[in-house]
């Protein structure tokens, strides 16, 4: 339990190529540790905008909604993943869908560990320490993004280069997803429509 | 069937009783408004209502025809500029008419003015007519006699066929004048008391943005001299405060700085630390009715900083105090009392205003209502560093509007003053001033460390013991079974 939720963890995102080594070659990695991460992560998320400092908070608390945050945290991630593993298949990688999913689960962590502490901080901050904030939060969005980096990398067992291009291509093949998604949503709706119109039409015409 | 019968009756009273009462706050033919932190128009009790239209008729003057511009003077004096009959005319503040000016000896004829646009009248009652068509200011005594014309400026910075169109003046205690002419993009124009002209004030600066300046690099020679020059903005205003600061106007769709405050040396002064640009509304239409940014046409200095601008593109009012915050904003457009046509000036008659509106031709007054009044004495308050004073009355302000961020934040600055930082944060944080709140927070901070500095430092100390203790602890325990090892082997 310790082991697999918190030694591994923190050993992994200060030793990212071993770590990752380690969760793709000797099935060091969790499944469960990883969701537990990304719903920790949406944890710092909602309290962060619900309990950081006035100073630093510029929230508007009529739209706090942690439904939201869920959503515009957790889904991402797995659309992530998704174009990620349909871009990987496509160029050789050599991750499953499990490990892509367990490499940017582990990656997420520095986010929360840094943001849930800052967070409180934030509250006994004035004005000229608020950089430190900024400062720290920047640090950890940093940290993420080259952990997901090596982690992509490690799971494929790509170069740098081509994890550069298979990222940019994830990106992409994201706003893919997304707009086929909401294409699909709005045709359906209109087949929807134009269902219910019949049925009315029919119900009304005697 | 009694008991539904019954309360029946008793809901219908209820609606009766809750529609009876705000019927006499709704008189206003506006809403009155100001902007939160948030960018939100928020509504606010009328600070102005409106009292009584006073036309050329009621005066017995004869109807107004098209007049430009409307001038008080400090004991309430007022002059009316009638353009369309060439007149001024002359009232106590009881709207009795005390004199119309209409013609003048000028080189033994009579003369008199052509469509003048703008009316000052200075502490020696002199009256400073910008006498548009004529091209020229006309100076007069408060008796009707010519005191001097200002007219045909020369001077190596206007060109030489320079057309001195006036349209609006003003006038400091040296007798500096300050004219805004048409045509004129370099600033305010100023003569000196002999009427020779000394420069510009206020010169706006332009900066074409880096889309322009690439285009401009782009374009070939013929096609530059098709584009827009970048010219600045004409001015449409100016007023004077008692300290000497002159206050102008422009109509610039593109600026955030159409209100500006001059200093003797023609730089802009004013404060803007509002939560947004003074330039009235922040939330409008981009296109199609109504639409666009506020245009200013007249402002007016009132008591303790607080200035007001008027709009003509959607006929309102917007009050300001002096750090740039925007206090109140009503008025708008229509036929009834209250709102305007074409309102062209806006004159402070003791604690009322008073507006002119060329297209009514008629004048429309208006008096302060409780929270109108309230908050223009805690601003003026707060202005002269009276704050304790003002927090009075912020807490009534507060009791007739809760949402009245300025009020929470004047409050708060007053608490801060007293160093009582823990209350000052939460008026802060009400009023949403962070660099406020930082401050207060700074202190109290400090004030708590100081308080709690020995419990804190027994605390550390102990749990650093503590640490010690443990380390010390773990290490023996860990060495012996090693030592006992060793013997072992």
């Amino acid at each position: 339990m310790k082991q697999d939720f918190l030694k591994f963890p923190f050993h992994l995102i200060v030793h990212p190529f071993d770590g990752f080594w380690d969760m793709k070659f000797e099935g060091k990695g969790k499944m469960r540790v990883a969701l537990a991460i990304l719903a920790f992560v949406v944890l710092s998320v909602i309290l962060q905008k619900q309990f950081a400092g006035f100073l630093v908070n510029f929230v508007d608390p009529r739209t706090l909604n942690s439904l939201n945050d869920l959503a515009y945290t957790a889904l991402p991630f797995f659309l992530f993943c998704v174009s990620n593993w349909s871009i990987t298949t496509l160029m050789e990688g050599e991750g499953k869908f499990k490990e892509i999913v367990m490499a940017a689960g582990y990656a997420l962590l520095p986010l929360a560990v840094v943001n849930l502490p800052m967070t409180f901080i934030s509250r006994f901050m004035t004005q000229e320490e608020t950089a430190f904030y900024w400062l720290l939060n920047s640090f950890a969005a940093v940290w993420f993004v080259y952990l997901l980096f090596v982690g992509i990398m490690t799971v494929h067992q790509y170069t740098p280069a081509k994890t550069v291009l298979t990222l940019a291509l994830t990106v992409i093949v994201m706003g893919f997803i997304v707009f086929l998604g909401t294409l699909a949503f709005s045709l359906g709706l209109q087949i929807y429509w134009f269902i219910v119109d019949v049925y009315r039409e029919i119900l009304f015409r005697t | 069937m009694k008991r539904t019968k019954a309360l029946l009756i008793a809901a219908v009273a209820a609606l009766l009783a809750a529609a009876g009462a705000p019927a006499a706050s709704a008189s206003a033919p506006y809403e009155a408004y100001t902007y939160n932190y948030y960018h939100d128009a928020v509504p606010l009790p009328a600070p102005f209502l409106p009292e009584q239209a006073v036309t050329g008729r009621s005066l017995g003057v004869g109807d107004f025809n098209q007049p430009n511009d409307l001038f008080v003077t400090e004991d309430g004096i007022i002059y009316v500029l009638d353009s369309g009959n060439a007149r001024i005319i002359k009232l106590d503040s009881g709207w009795n008419v005390l004199h119309v000016y209409k013609t003048f000896k000028h080189d033994g004829k009579e003369d008199g003015f052509a469509n003048p646009g703008g009316l000052f009248v200075s502490g020696r009652k002199e009256i400073y007519v910008a006498d548009t068509d004529h091209h020229r200011v006309v100076v007069l005594a408060d008796d009707g006699k010519l005191v001097r014309i200002v007219e045909h400026p020369t001077s190596e910075i206007l060109p030489a066929n320079f057309q001195f169109t006036p349209l609006k003046v003003t006038a400091d205690r040296a007798d500096r004048l300050f004219v805004v002419a048409r045509g004129v993009f370099e600033g305010i124009m100023q003569f000196d008391e002999q009427g020779a002209f000394i420069g510009y004030a206020g010169t706006i600066k332009v900066s074409p943005s880096l889309a322009d300046r690439l285009w401009r690099r782009l374009a070939t020679g013929a096609q530059k001299r098709q584009m827009e020059l970048f010219i600045p903005t004409e001015f449409s205003s100016v007023d004077i405060d008692d300290k000497g600061f002159v206050y102008a106007t422009t109509i610039d769709v593109n600026s955030e700085e159409t209100i500006k405050r001059l200093n003797p040396s023609g730089q802009d002064v004013i404060k803007r630390f509002g939560y947004y640009a003074n330039k009235g509304d922040i939330l409008y239409r981009r296109i199609g009715n109504n639409s666009g940014p506020s245009k200013f046409v007249d402002i007016k200095v009132l008591d303790g900083g607080i200035y007001v601008a008027l709009d003509s593109n959607r006929a309102r009012l917007f009050a300001y105090d002096d750090e740039g915050e925007l206090l109140y904003a009503f008025g708008g457009r229509g036929s009834q009392l209250g709102v305007f046509n074409t309102p062209v000036a806006v004159e402070r008659i003791g604690d009322r205003l008073a507006v002119l509106d060329r297209g009514k031709n008629n004048i429309a007054v208006f008096r302060p209502t409780k929270f109108g009044e309230l908050v223009n004495r805690a601003t003026a308050l707060h202005y002269s560093g009276n704050d304790a004073e003002a927090v009075g009355l912020w807490r009534q302000v507060l009791q007739l509007n809760a949402n009245y961020d300025i009020a929470y934040t004047g409050i708060g600055k007053s608490l801060l003053m007293q160093k009582k930082n823990k209350e000052a944060m939460q008026y802060f944080k009400l009023g949403m001033q962070r660099k406020y709140y930082s401050i207060a927070y700074k202190r109290y901070r400090r004030e708590v460390m100081k308080a709690h500095f020995g419990a804190f430092m027994t605390v550390l100390l102990c749990l650093v013991a503590a640490f010690i203790a443990y380390r010390t602890v773990r290490k023996v325990r860990w060495r012996r079974p090693r030592s006992r090892e060793a013997g072992f082997s």
